[in-house]
């Protein structure tokens, strides 16, 4: 081979070599940030399982008040139930939202039950839950960030081909409707 | 040559102190920046919670501010805690407690690690019991120190630590009530005992008659005997974050 040919030829190889190590470094690129989102949602899952093991606890000591408020512990025995059954993140997304207002309305119950303000249990229960609100939103938001990371990446003109070649697709966003994005803060 | 020398060190010597200010890093543990807390609980705060930190690696800081200019607490809370990174890395035991004075409201921010020992209802009870009491009073320097030492506390015994010269703090109303139930019967010795002594131990009684009811009335807790043995420079500096995270638990509150 002349030196010519050589020269092309280590030329070729360090092309392939340079597309390579781009290539597999956006297809882990890829796959990392899809694992971020997956691990970030199940840090949601689990604040919001912590949410519905605080609430049989709290309807009992409500419920020692204000026995005839049927309605309510209705409204969040169904809430619950929804939420078992919801299998898409937009339908978990909607029976938890659906469960924040049922909870916000039993905390309300302290207005017509003053001695609700005076039990130190029920007192308790509320930082409990009133921080688990706080944590699912926290944890919401980050998990929306990194959807946000994905997905932008996914749209962009390289960011298309590899997520397809990693099979990746876009990640679902948890929506919050928007009625029951303020959650009635209580005072007491 | 020299040019360049001197411009590099006039570029420190503006730069580099803006630059640490910009970063908006605390420098001690208590960062009063609503200028509520008096000296005394300052610096003994400061040494507890350094204590606490070599002693546990848990980084605790207490932050006051006028307003969090309409931001929800909450959201201000975390975002300095995250920003400063409080506690170590990986073991996210760090602990942001946030008073918006103006705004009347406060917030404990607890990482990740500590959750387990401080879950979200004991600081919504240390928060009722120690600081709303004294916040309503507008004495937040006691309030802040009640709730901080409660705290510390128990993160000290969770660790299986012991810090030097802790003292026992109670709620403000059962202080008080105990100390107004303590105060007839210490009057009634000491009336007795001026009146059954020579005229030279009568001004003794009385003199410590004084003391006693200004101790208990000022106070409304025993605890100021932790206060003379810190101080000195560079004493309870903070140093700096560990990198640590946190999830959104602890309380909020207002008053």
């Amino acid at each position: 081979m002349t030196r010519k040919g050589w020269s092309i030829l280590i030329l070729i190889i360090s092309v392939v070599v340079v597309a390579f190590g781009i290539f597999v470094s956006q297809y882990n690129k890829v796959i990392s940030m899809n694992e971020a989102v997956k691990a970030q949602w199940a840090q949601v899952e689990t604040q919001l399982k912590r949410r519905f093991d605080l609430i049989p606890n709290l309807v009992e000591t409500v419920k020692g008040y204000a026995k005839h408020e049927k309605g309510i512990f209705e409204h969040l025995a169904d809430a619950r139930k929804a939420y078992f059954q919801a299998r898409s993140i937009a339908e978990k997304a909607r029976a938890a939202g659906e469960l924040e207002g049922a909870l916000s309305r039993l905390l309300l119950l302290q207005e017509r039950y003053p001695e609700l303000k005076a039990n130190e249990s029920f007192l308790k229960l509320q930082d409990s839950l009133e921080g688990t609100e706080n944590r699912i939103s926290v944890e919401r938001k980050r998990y929306n960030d990194r959807v946000r990371e994905l997905n932008t990446y996914i749209k962009s003109f390289f960011g298309r081909f590899f997520a397809s070649w990693a099979g990746v697709g876009p990640a679902e966003y948890f929506k919050v409707p928007e009625a029951q994005r303020e959650v009635p803060k209580v005072k007491f | 040559m020299r040019y360049v020398y001197k411009f590099i060190v006039i570029f420190l010597a503006v730069a580099w102190p803006g630059f640490l200010w910009a970063e908006d890093v605390p420098a001690h543990y208590v960062e009063d920046r609503a200028g509520v807390i008096s000296p005394n609980v300052e610096t003994a705060l400061n040494g507890y919670l350094q204590e606490l930190e070599q002693k546990t690696g848990v980084q605790m800081i207490i932050l006051t501010i006028d307003s969090t200019n309409g931001q929800p607490i909450e959201d201000y809370a975390l975002d300095k805690a995250m920003k400063w990174g409080l506690g170590q890395k990986g073991k996210d035991n760090g602990l942001l407690m946030v008073v918006a004075v103006k705004d009347r409201k406060y917030r404990i921010e607890v990482g990740y690690g500590l959750e387990p020992i401080l879950p979200d209802s004991y600081c919504g009870t240390v928060a009722r019991r120690h600081m709303v009491p004294y916040f309503r009073h507008g004495d937040y320097s006691n309030g802040i120190y009640s709730a901080t030492m409660v705290l510390i506390d128990r993160v000290a015994k969770a660790y299986n630590v012991q810090l030097s010269g802790m003292p026992k703090i109670r709620p403000m109303q059962n202080s008080r009530s105990q100390a107004s139930s303590i105060i007839p019967f210490v009057l009634f010795i000491l009336l007795v005992s001026l009146l059954l002594t020579p005229h030279s131990r009568g001004l003794m009684g009385m003199f410590l008659l004084g003391s006693l009811l200004g101790g208990s009335w000022g106070g409304g807790y025993g605890s100021n005997d932790g206060f003379g043995s810190f101080g000195g420079g560079g004493f309870g500096a903070f140093g700096g974050g560990g990198g640590g995270t946190f999830g959104g638990g602890g309380v909020t509150g207002g008053w």
